[in-house]
């Protein structure tokens, strides 16, 4: 036999290797690098933005009537200021003067119609369309049934006057979404390719999953960005973008959940850390049609059966706010006096007797394939085999699993939600109203007159205090009904280079657009 | 020379064919569907229907697959579903760096894998022939991912010779390339290592050297070139591979090669990208195979395809 020796060389150079790892000094470059995006955004065109890192590029190249400051607060853009009649239905919103697209062409009421029109017809097989629906029409005309949109008019050049078919009181934040952007008249097949909005950055290249570059638009309304470029890297897996990070070259990174706790108590790299409430609730809907979880002692006993706070502590380094209720604490309508289910696996036992399964009930527990998912579904398994739920784990890829929830079949799936716009709505009324059952995003298929009523009374209150108090009393209501297991608001946590002063975090994910943000220039 | 190659040739239009309707069928049986990662978390029954009808994706099956060959036959792969861009772009766009990549770690295994293999075979269990095996042992034991994040870790955030991650200049080629050549050196420096010793005891070997030929002649001219053969083999399937999508290292080292884009696609239930592009290479696939055949005709003269 020939000798054989275990590679001490390379052992040595790692431990070299992690001792080793500084900080590196500020760069001379005068371009932001963003290394947030994991995957290519599917295209520029607003009209197709359904998702995270889409959303954020039409974010840089494009306006809304409104827009969303860092801390998620809506403030007028392309709309100067608006108008809304008592009753809710109809907005009149005055646009800036004298904006023009990146390309010179000038901006009017006229074109946020056509920009509409466009986003809703269905040669543009957009997905987000719907979030158009409230304006009176929308509907049909994206249906074929109507040849324009009934509830738009341009009264003069800087006019837009909006009619709803039913009042809508955050109808001024969904204008600040993707699909809302305005887009100039005439626009060319490869649009998504070739984007050109009125917003403060430039597409100037786009290397496919590599990276987007932007270049400031000096001619910006709202004053052109600080840093000439601005460069959003594709990175796929995230111990490369730490590594990109720990070298300097990129200079915003969004740590991963897991990884959270090693960056809190690492006392160099504490500095440099920034955290912010995402409006992302992860949660596990309870299918509340199906067999033994139709009964609400049954969906409470899941609650009472597993220790979310030991979750939150232990898997996601406490970066978690535990859920008592749908609606985030950064968010209008949090009632911060309602407590979450305690962990008392002796109540849970007692529920579930009384709800005649002394002997405990056979579910099945859906998750999607991302690792932390799977773990907490684990520890979730265990919690709940304890008092004699026995739960069998289903991992299917995300939109598989999504699929199947939507369809109605899945006892419980873990799965989040991230807001579309700031507000309690978009989580009360999507997640919980009998209207959005399956496709909607209502996977619990949870289904309460009261809830409903209160939650459409909600939708059409413009008096900001009496809605926030619908929203707590709807939050209540589901929160005693159990439709699902409240588990957690996810806290992001962001390192950010020394060098990189301005930045906020967003709360919400066009929240920031990168126009404050500058480079300090390196020590000689 | 040439009839064996037009034959090859038309030969590979039923295997393509084949992969096709298989991958068909496969794709069809899979859960997931793209209409769910077009329209998002929050979406609108009608708004699916109409996407579904649309996109043909509740066609009868046989419908969609004929309709699906009679595009690809006049050499039209469709557009993305999620993306809307053309395939063929998507895939001129991407191919070309993994084939950059592929060929990088391929030159890195053939010139370090054969030499770490033939300085082996010269003096087994010297110290050459120790380091090869060291180097054959991380290089077969290790997961790629592993090697890939030491390797980052090591040359590019402590060292700071390499970039990290990304597409660019030659420098960024390196590391990706000895990441993902890594077990192509290891295998190839065995195989070569084992291939040449028997060479080196062949009687034609030691006719060399009673002539009186010089030993680099004898190892190099006659040993080396008659242990090629296997080598070859190993080098073919291994290049076939790393071009078919080394999705690991393009992942690990953010290169925009086809690895990535045919993951995204599977992920996103993409159907006409994950079809055009597994069709596309299964074609490169079969064009490597053939090429190692002809290469086995150039190393040996007793091969012969005529």
């Amino acid at each position: 036999m020939e000798d054989e020796r275990p590679p001490i060389v390379l052992l040595v150079a790692v431990a070299l290797c992690l001792a080793a790892c500084g900080s590196p000094g500020a760069p001379s470059r005068h371009e932001i690098i963003d290394s947030r995006d994991n995957y290519d955004p599917r295209s520029l065109d607003p009209a197709l933005s359904t998702d995270v890192p889409t959303g954020r590029a039409v974010g840089y190249v494009f306006d809304g009537l409104t827009r969303f400051t860092p801390d998620a607060r809506v403030e007028p853009n392309l709309a100067e200021r608006w108008d809304v009649t008592p009753d809710g239905l109809r907005y009149t919103f005055h646009l800036r003067r004298g904006v023009a697209f990146q390309d010179g062409r000038p901006f009017s009421a006229r074109t946020v119609i056509r920009s509409w029109q466009r986003a809703l017809e269905p040669a543009t097989k957009s997905g987000a369309a719907s979030f158009l629906f409230p304006i009176a029409g929308a509907r049909d005309f994206n249906g074929g049934k109507a040849a324009s949109i009934s509830g738009l008019a341009a009264p003069d050049d800087s006019t837009l006057v909006v009619t709803l078919g039913e009042p809508l009181a955050i109808f001024t934040k969904m204008m600040a979404m993707p699909v809302a952007s305005v887009v100039p008249d005439s626009v060319p097949a490869n649009f998504g390719e070739h984007p050109i909005g009125t917003g403060p950055w430039k597409l100037v290249e786009w290397k496919h999953d590599d990276y987007l570059l932007f270049a400031k638009n000096p001619s910006y309304f709202g004053g052109a960005p600080k840093t000439d470029t601005l460069r959003a890297r594709i990175i796929a897996e995230p111990s490369t973008a730490v590594a990109e990070y720990e070298s300097g070259n990129v200079d915003i990174l969004q740590i991963p959940a897991a990884e959270a706790s090693d960056w809190m108590e690492d006392e160099s790299r504490k500095p440099m850390l920034m955290s912010t409430p995402a409006l992302e609730l992860v949660y596990i809907g309870i299918n509340t049609t199906r067999g033994p979880l139709v009964d609400p002692r049954v969906r409470q006993a899941i609650n009472y059966a597993i220790d979310v706070n030991r979750i939150i502590e232990r898997l996601i380094g406490g970066r978690g706010t535990r859920a008592a209720g749908v609606v985030p604490p950064a968010l209008g309508g949090y009632d911060s006096t309602r407590k979450p289910y305690p962990y008392d696996p002796a109540k849970a036992k007692q529920l579930l007797a009384a709800a005649g399964h002394p002997n405990g009930i056979d579910i099945e527990l859906w998750t999607s394939t991302t690792p932390i998912y799977l773990r907490i579904a684990e520890t979730v398994q265990a919690y709940l085999n304890a008092v004699g739920i026995r739960a069998k784990i289903v991992q299917r890829e995300s939109a598989a699993a999504r699929g199947a929830a939507r369809k109605g079949q899945t006892d419980m799936i873990l799965k989040d939600w991230y807001a579309d716009y700031p507000d309690a709505e978009d989580f009360l009324y999507p997640l919980l109203h009998s209207a959005n059952k399956g496709v909607g995003g209502n996977v619990s298929f949870y289904s309460n007159a009261r809830f409903d009523s209160l939650v459409t009374a909600s939708r059409h209150e413009l008096d900001e205090t009496k809605r926030n108090g619908l929203y707590r009393q709807a939050d209540s209501l589901a929160f005693a009904d159990a439709p699902m297991v409240f588990l957690y608001f996810y806290n992001e946590l962001y390192a950010v280079q020394p060098w990189i002063k301005h930045f906020v975090p967003p709360v919400i994910f066009n929240g920031q657009r990168w126009l404050d943000v500058t480079i300090a220039t390196p020590k000689p | 020379m040439t009839r064996f190659i037009a034959r090859r040739l038309l030969l590979a239009i039923p295997t393509l064919f084949g992969v096709l309707v298989v991958a068909f069928l496969l794709l069809y049986v899979a859960p997931g569907d793209p209409v769910e990662a077009m329209v998002g978390e929050r979406a609108d029954s009608a708004t699916i229907a109409r996407l579904r009808a649309e996109l043909h994706v509740d066609d009868p099956l046989p419908q969609r697959f004929a309709h699906y060959v009679s595009r690809v036959a006049v050499g039209d792969l469709g557009r993305s579903y999620i993306t809307n861009r053309p395939i063929t772009q998507d895939i001129r766009e991407r191919f070309p760096k993994t084939l950059q990549l592929a060929g990088a770690a391929m030159l890195l295994a053939t010139v370090l894998g054969i030499t770490l293999g033939v300085l082996s075979a010269r003096r087994p269990g010297g110290l050459a022939d120790r380091f090869a095996l060291g180097i054959a042992y991380l290089g077969i034991s290790f997961p790629v991912y592993w090697v890939g994040l030491l390797l980052i870790l090591l040359f590019a955030v402590t060292l700071r010779w390499l970039p990290p991650s990304g597409y660019g200049s030659l420098r960024f080629l390196v590391l990706p390339a000895l990441t993902l050549g890594m077990r192509s050196i290891a295998f190839l420096a065995r195989m070569t290592r084992s291939a040449m010793l028997e060479a080196l005891n062949a009687d034609f070997v030691r006719t060399a050297r009673a002539k009186g030929l010089g030993e680099w002649v004898v190892t190099l001219k006659h040993a080396l070139r008659n242990a090629l053969i296997p080598v070859i083999t190993v080098l073919g399937l291994d290049f076939g591979a790393y071009l078919t999508g080394s999705i690991l290292t393009e992942t690990i080292f953010s290169w925009p090669g086809i690895g990535r884009y045919v993951v995204n696609a599977i992920s996103r239930r993409d159907l006409p990208a994950i079809q055009g592009t597994v069709l596309f290479l299964s074609t490169v696939f079969v064009v490597v195979n053939l090429i190692t055949d002809l290469a086995y005709a150039k190393a040996d003269p007793r091969v012969s395809y005529d």
